[in-house]
């Protein structure tokens, strides 16, 4: 594709969407559409929220993400870790959950793990749950 | 379950169903049903055994299945084939892989003799 045709802005974008889409022209883009999101590639490093670093907003990664500080939002992810230091506040998707730390919110997930210090509370659906003995929870659960 | 013999237990064998509400002093072993009110020290939920009513013990063991209410004071334990439904109060919980949890969940203030 060439960025320099004479198309209008419009006619570009419909060429962004046809899988022919350069790299260097998809990071250009990827601040306006979300679905490039869905694209890149599944990073094989995890995605680290460290501690002391709030995070307020939506998160989507096709990858891991592990949480030691706090996020305040929407989370959709392949498998999270919620650390010890780790608060998660809003809505979780995912497929694996391991949850070590404090959530509050709601919860979807195929396999949810919860530690013997974590503090769970709010809506929370899976389809296998492990709970270890000392880890706290409260609200509704329901198996999928 | 070795301590069935001793005063003050309950043991409900398999194929057995009990209507009624029950006072143990000590150990229930539920391999059959009870549909009604279990009150005892200890309870163990065999596989295969339900209970269907309110249930309220210091430690529950669960490898059957409680529907409707569960209310462990000290400790609640799901086994890997165990199945919780209902309103569930503990104090404190494991739940092993494969256990089921369908509810509402809530937690109780530890009564200190552990």
């Amino acid at each position: 594709m060439n960025i320099f045709s004479k198309k209008s802005p419009d006619e570009l974008d419909e060429d962004f969407s046809d899988g022919d889409t350069q790299n260097d022209v998809a990071l250009q883009q990827e601040g306006r559409n979300d679905q490039l999101d869905e694209k890149v590639a599944t990073p094989s490093k995890p995605s680290i929220i460290s501690e002391g670093f709030e995070f307020i907003g939506t998160i989507t990664t096709a990858g891991t993400l592990n949480i030691s500080g706090v996020v305040k939002g929407k989370i959709h992810a392949k498998s999270v870790l919620v650390d010890t230091t780790g608060q998660v506040e809003g809505e979780l998707h995912s497929d694996q959950v391991m949850i070590k730390g404090a959530l509050n919110g709601e919860v979807r997930c195929q396999e949810l793990n919860i530690g013997p210090k974590a503090d769970v509370e709010g809506t929370v659906s899976y389809q296998n749950i492990h709970i270890q003995r000392g880890g706290r929870i409260k609200g509704q659960f329901t198996k999928k | 379950m070795a301590d069935v013999e001793k005063t003050g237990c309950l043991y409900v064998g398999e194929g057995v169903t009990l209507k009624g509400n029950f006072t143990v002093p000590d150990i229930a072993t539920i391999s059959g049903t009870i549909e009604g009110d279990l009150v005892a020290k200890q309870v163990l939920i065999e596989a295969g055994g339900i209970v269907r009513g309110k249930l309220s013990a210091e430690l529950v063991d669960l490898r059957g299945e409680v529907v409707e209410h569960l209310t462990a004071t000290r400790s609640l334990i799901i086994r890997s084939s165990g199945k919780a439904g209902g309103s569930i109060h503990y104090a404190e919980i494991e739940i092993e892989k494969g256990g089921s949890l369908h509810g509402d969940l809530h937690i109780i203030p530890s009564q200190g003799n552990s």
